[in-house]
């Protein structure tokens, strides 16, 4: 199955490029963020790097879709044709630390019911597949989040934003939490991804920070 | 690559996703189970079959059994959003699926919990308080649409609220215009059930309670999705 998705992908490799100009974001009287500017597309991976409250989590929160900014546009191109926020959605893939599985379900039930939204539910295989691609056991699948630890957790979380192919993927501290195999599993994903999906990373790991073809320091 | 679900598919798979951690969990379940039951055997206790005069039995018995039925679901339908935001997981949600289907997978969860509740508790507090049905097909009726409008209601007003920060405060303010007209109709519809066998004599209230249900439907699906997503 896994076979099979990887190359669909390739079929529709480097399709949507997000742009943005002069975001500006307010909250009351505070400004976060102030004209801040650039260009996030496949191949090419965008570190968002600053102190902690420089609006790292922001800019991914508006690049997604998910808070609109006070002034400046975000843009996802598909070729030169902006696309309408409704068909940003399912093309998007995020992973940040304000977004939690389900601890009731298990690993495998939380991936199950986002690929059932997501529509690319093809069984539990490739799913299986993917978690032990990020270092999760077998044993683990059908564990509950409850029980997890807060690394195991984050596993779930990078495959939950990644289970669908995204061809965008924002990554908010995606190694948080993680140990130094975690680290080197998420690498070798952002690695693969890299080609097809445009991809910004939120951190200040320098770990990360190496993976970036262009950089956007926020100021604090 | 962008592939997308059907409308249908997202919302089967959000109702499902309830049915699991409600059945793992049963915070819904504990609480309308709790608040019926203490209610129902408390009024049972006081009131029972006797104490009341004839004529005065089908409007009040009706009366407080709408209240043991909406009083006892409020304590679970309410918070079928804020524990997404609770949990943090609101925003993966809003990613993957499209707000109507959340909003029709929150409703049918909540509306099955409904139909459950109102299958336990119809019966006992019909055999505890010796409240005789003459029209059993008007009851029905009126239980079932009056059970989808008080989904409809609380769902929508449940979402409302989700994101403020004065969450239960906010919920009975929002939730007492939607819902006291339904109440009162509802109360209407079974006393007409307990008193005649005709069809026809429940007909006024589930009009009326249909048309509460449409209205707040509607304006559900036009706003949900502003709601949800800003």
């Amino acid at each position: 199955m896994g076979v099979v998705i990887r190359e669909v992908i390739v079929l529709n490799a480097g399709v949507v490029t997000v742009r943005f100009d002069g975001v500006t974001k307010r909250f009351g009287r505070q400004r976060v963020l102030a004209g801040v500017g650039g260009e996030v597309r496949p191949g090419h991976l965008l570190v968002v790097a600053g102190p902690n409250g420089s609006g790292k989590s922001t800019l991914l929160n508006i690049l997604a879709g998910l808070l609109r900014p006070s002034y400046g546009e975000v843009r996802y191109l598909d070729g030169d044709v902006p696309l309408p926020r409704d068909d940003w959605y399912p093309r998007l893939g995020m992973a940040a630390p304000d977004m939690a599985p389900y601890e009731e379900l298990s690993a495998l039930a939380n991936l199950r019911l986002f690929a059932r939204l997501r529509g690319c539910y093809n069984g539990d295989g490739p799913l299986g597949t993917l978690l032990e691609e990020l270092g999760l056991a077998a044993a683990h699948h059908d564990r509950l989040i409850a029980a997890f630890s807060s690394g195991m957790r984050q596993r779930v979380k990078l495959a939950q934003a990644t289970l669908h192919l995204p061809e965008v993927l924002l990554l908010d501290e995606p190694s948080a939490n993680l140990d130094a195999d975690g680290h080197l599993r998420l690498g070798t994903l952002v690695e693969r991804l890299k080609p097809t999906t445009a991809i910004a990373v939120a951190t200040n790991d320098p770990r990360e920070i190496a993976w970036g073809d262009a950089k956007i320091e926020l100021a604090g | 690559m962008m592939r997308r679900s059907s409308l249908l598919a997202e919302s089967l798979a959000i109702v499902c996703k309830e049915l699991a951690s409600e059945l793992r969990q049963r915070v819904a379940l504990s609480a309308i189970g709790l608040f019926a039951i203490t209610t129902l055997i408390a009024v049972a206790y006081q009131i029972g079959p006797y104490s009341l005069a004839e004529n005065d039995r089908p409007f009040l018995l009706s009366a407080l059994l709408w209240i043991i039925l909406f009083f006892a679901s409020m304590a679970g339908l309410a918070r079928v959003f804020v524990k997404e935001e609770d949990a943090h997981t609101a925003k993966t949600l809003r990613l993957a699926a499209r707000p109507h289907a959340v909003l029709l997978g929150k409703l049918v969860f909540n509306l099955l919990l409904l139909l459950a509740l109102e299958v336990v508790v119809v019966p006992l507090y019909c055999g505890l308080m010796g409240l005789r049905i003459e029209g059993v097909l008007g009851l029905v009726l009126v239980m079932l649409a009056g059970g989808a409008t008080l989904s409809i209601s609380a769902t929508f007003v449940a979402a409302l609220i989700a994101r403020a920060s004065g969450s239960n405060t906010l919920f009975p303010i929002l939730a007492l215009p939607l819902l006291l007209p339904l109440l009162v109709a509802a109360i209407a519809g079974t006393r007409a059930a307990v008193g005649s066998p005709e069809l026809g004599a429940v007909l006024p209230a589930l009009r009326a309670i249909s048309s509460l249900g449409g209205v707040t439907m509607v304006t559900a699906l036009l706003l949900f999705p502003v709601v949800w997503r800003d």
